[in-house]
């Protein structure tokens, strides 16, 4: 298990965002996390990644509780997330920006600059190397938070909805791009609404609602599964 | 020794009045534009130049004058607003304390040109007069500057509270964006509300005038003294820099009392105390310094 | 220096990512300083040159916290300040040589920064620029009152006593180039800052602290390296004005006036370049020396009525400053695409 959730609750004023949620992550899954609009979600990254303590429970990553530690230091650890409205440096370009990144392993321009290609190689932002990051479009925005967030070097990925604005032929690249992150032994979480991607890219799916997890499992165990059905009645949510 | 520190006090009381409108103005412009305007200083200077030069030249008293520097100051504040805050307020809060404090260098610096370095003062037969109420002595400009301070606040009070204009000022101060909505024309929200504020500093220049000399960097000193009350009482909140500047009028008083060399590092380092250990100020919203201005 | 290798790698690499042109230009600042201060004799332009030099060099050293990690601090003159005053009063009471002097200056400084400014950086935009001015005010009011230690108002001279060891010149060029030396080497330093980590954790915390964060930057930190690199030659050109002035007083140098001219040559050049605030103190200097020389008391401040415009001009119409401007309608012109484009305060959060 790379990463170990335990009974995380978190509450904003007097609106519990998370209830009590457990769950575990195996090193190099793909696990797919779900849910209606209001679930809880982000919240969940946020606790997870260090930006948020929990109120109560604990998360161990590889080994190590850092339920109490800041995002800078998780990053360290190797635990990188994006965000869901992406953050790109606008006035720093593409290659600048996926540096950054990279410069958490190194403190030399040149091996930074490397790692940068390398995985903007990946993601297939090479062609924009030196493009300022406030001129790209919505596609590449999200390949480019990817892109940095990979050039860290995590163990663990959190992507949060990189699939949101896609249209169909970017959703199937990124989709590859997710492949080949987990091929280099990344292992990922994702948040996404998009039901045919997640359900497709998923080894496992986990979801919540109204902060409690309330399945767990395959995508086909969990896609039948009537507490989940039910959640979504009414819902709105995407077949692409 | 009791009526000493009594003196003391009702002294910075009374002063502290006159801060309250200085710094009324400033965090009335910041709760609804979002901008610290740094040259909210050289607009008093401005005002008591006015002051000053309405008497030498025609021999209007300060009080006399009050309603034409006003007025004067209220066109000063359309035309700075016009000229130079609505450019810059979409620009990151850095460029607008660049811009606010050129225009301060530019005032100040126009003053020192056109007025040269010489300290003004006016003397009319009020500005030695006093009036005794029991054992204290209270200066009757000093007690004039007080009680016109708070009647005008008294009158923002309710024009923020009654009038339509003064809710909207109200509305675009808790959220832009919901004003917008509501059909309330920010822009001129914006305007009205930094004329008005800029207004207020003209009759805290008008007060001031019998008190102090007028000379080219008297807006850098007092508007120190109103970021300090300013930020003791909470960005953007009035009842906060009205009973901050009561609380700084007094410790500056009795700082001036015990340490007169040292009167103005005890509340810089109040200042510094404040910001370092509740930024939001003792009425402020907390969090609000933190996101800077949004 | 060693070729690095594939899996180490050191942080001075920068040095070979700094582009062949910005030498070219600095060397060429050098040259040009040089034949001056060997061909011109007239001690007014020998002077005006070292102020050019001295003030680009501040006002560098400035744009390190101001410019690059993007916190508009108008409190440097208190690292100013206590350079100067530590290495005179090290000087005059003990004897020290000034060179000394403004290393221990310079270190004082140092610390004196990392203890205000750590607790500041929670603050954001103008309550950290307010925390800096109270600072600057309360070093310049103690600084008045403990007359018996630093003579108070009357201020400090600096005895003529021409010698090497001393730091005091008969020779105007001898300043020329001990100011040069400065300037190239804030030049060098702020080229090297701009390439390395440093720099780019800076870009990346000025443009957005949570995204930084996420990356692994520990922004608090990275800050407070800015602060301390820049008060640190910030204090070393406090002696410097101290020896070549020869004259110190808490007004001058604990000023808030001064804080805010440092901050105004940068913005008006480019502030977050690293040619800006040499552009811009090279710009706005000679005004005001030739202004303060030619009209004297009578039209005193003139220069700085129209710095103020200019400054509020250029935040409006160029906000990125002068230089930047300059490049990016030359690029235009030219039809290319400029490496790394000039980080700018505009914008973002």
């Amino acid at each position: 298990m790379i990463l170990q959730a335990e009974n995380l609750t978190k509450a904003f004023g007097g609106l519990a965002a998370l209830k009590e949620v457990s769950f575990g992550i195996e090193e190099g899954e793909i696990l797919g996390l779900i849910g209606p609009n209001g679930a809880g979600k982000t919240t969940l990254f946020n606790v997870i990644s260090g930006f948020f303590r929990p109120d109560q429970g604990r998360v161990v990553f590889a080994g190590e509780t850092v339920s109490h530690l800041k995002a800078p230091r998780l990053c360290r650890s190797g635990l990188a997330r994006t965000f869901q409205v992406v953050k790109p440096f606008g006035n720093l370009t593409v290659l600048q920006n996926v540096m950054v990144g990279g410069f958490l392993r190194t403190a030399d321009p040149g091996l930074a600059r490397e790692r940068a290609l390398e995985v903007m190689d990946l993601v297939g932002l090479s062609g924009r190397r030196d493009t300022p990051a406030k001129s790209l479009t919505i596609s590449d925005r999200k390949r480019l938070e990817v892109a940095r967030a990979l050039a860290t070097r995590p163990r663990l990925l959190l992507l949060d909805e990189v699939m949101a604005g896609l249209n169909p032929a970017e959703l199937v690249q990124m989709l590859e791009i997710l492949k080949r992150i987990r091929g280099q032994g990344v292992t990922l979480l994702v948040i996404e609404h998009i039901m045919a991607a997640i359900m497709t890219i998923s080894e496992r799916i986990l979801v919540l609602h109204h902060g409690e997890k309330i399945a767990e499992g395959a995508p086909r165990e969990v896609a039948g599964d009537k507490r989940v059905i039910n959640a979504y009645l009414g819902e709105e949510y995407l077949l692409a | 020794m009791g009526v000493i520190l009594a003196q003391v006090a009702v002294s910075g009381i009374l002063l502290g009045g006159v801060y309250a409108l200085i710094s009324i103005g400033l965090t009335l412009i910041f709760g609804v534009l979002r901008v610290i305007n740094f040259a909210h200083g050289e607009f008093l200077m401005i005002a008591m130049y006015a002051s000053f030069w309405l008497f030498q030249l025609w021999g209007v008293g300060p009080y006399g004058s009050m309603p034409v520097v006003v007025a004067l100051l209220f066109v000063v504040g359309v035309t700075v607003q016009f000229l130079v805050i609505r450019p810059i307020l979409k620009a990151s809060a850095s460029m607008q304390i660049a811009a606010t404090v050129g225009l301060s260098t530019l005032l100040q610096n126009l003053a020192l040109v056109t007025m040269t370095a010489n300290y003004r003062s006016v003397n009319t037969p009020l500005s030695k007069a006093v009036v005794s109420a029991g054992p204290l002595l209270l200066g009757v400009s000093r007690l004039l500057a007080f009680l016109v301070a708070l009647t005008i606040t008294g009158l923002l009070f309710l024009f923020l509270q009654r009038t339509y204009l003064g809710k909207a000022i109200r509305c675009t101060a808790q959220d832009r964006t919901a004003a917008l909505l509501m059909g309330i024309n920010i822009d001129r929200v914006y305007l009205v509300t930094f004329a008005i504020g800029s207004a207020l500093v003209g009759v805290a220049g008008a007060l001031l005038m019998p008190l102090y000399p007028v000379f080219p960097t008297v807006g850098a000193y007092f508007v120190l003294v109103a970021f300090v009350v300013v930020v003791l009482g909470g960005l953007g909140n009035l009842t906060g820099a009205l009973l901050g500047g009561f609380i700084i009028g007094l410790v500056e008083a009795f700082s001036g009392f015990y340490v007169p060399e040292l009167k103005e590092a005890v509340y810089f380092v109040v200042f510094i105390i404040v910001l370092l250990i509740r930024p939001t100020g003792l009425f402020g919203v907390v969090g609000a310094e933190e996101v800077g201005l949004k | 220096m060693s070729v690095p290798t594939r899996s180490e790698g050191s942080m001075f690499s920068a040095f070979r990512f700094i582009p062949r042109r910005s030498l070219y230009v600095l060397a060429g600042v050098a040259v040009m300083a040089t034949v001056v201060a060997f061909t011109v004799k007239d001690k007014f332009y020998l002077h005006l040159l070292i102020m050019m030099l001295f003030y680009a060099a501040v006002s560098s050293a400035w744009n390190i916290v101001g410019g690059f990690a993007g916190q508009l601090s108008l409190g440097h003159a208190a690292f100013f300040g206590i350079g100067a005053y530590t290495s005179t009063l090290l000087f005059i009471d003990l004897g020290i040589s000034p060179w000394v002097g403004m290393l221990i200056g310079a270190a004082l400084a140092t610390f004196v920064s990392g203890a205000i400014g750590y607790p500041s950086f929670r603050l954001r935009g103008p309550f950290f620029t307010l925390v800096t001015i109270a600072f600057a005010e309360v070093l310049r009011i103690l600084t008045l009152y403990a007359h018996d230690f630093t003579k108070g108002s009357i201020g400090i001279s600096v005895p003529f006593r021409p010698a090497l060891q001393n730091f005091i010149f008969r020779q105007l060029s001898a300043y020329v180039f001990v100011a040069l030396a400065f300037l190239v080497i804030m030049v060098l330093v702020n080229l090297w800052i701009e390439n390395s980590r440093l720099g780019y954790y800076l870009a990346a915390l000025r443009e957005d602290e949570d995204a930084a964060q996420a990356l692994g930057i520990d922004t608090a930190r990275y800050k407070l390296v800015a602060v301390l690199v820049s008060a640190f030659f910030t204090a070393l050109a406090g002696t410097f004005y101290a020896q070549y002035i020869s004259y110190i007083e808490p007004f001058a140098t604990f000023s808030l006036d001064f804080s805010v001219l440092l901050a105004m040559m940068a913005i008006i050049g480019g502030v977050g370049t690293v040619w800006g605030p040499v552009a811009g103190a090279f710009l706005v200097t000679p005004l005001q020396e030739v202004l303060q020389a030619k009209l004297g008391g009578e039209l005193q401040g003139l220069h700085l009525v129209v710095y103020g415009t200019v400054l509020i001009v250029v935040v409006i119409l160029l906000p990125q400053g002068i230089v930047p401007s300059l490049a990016g309608w030359g690029k235009r012109a030219l039809g290319q695409r400029e490496a790394m484009p000039a980080p700018s305060l505009k914008g973002g959060s």
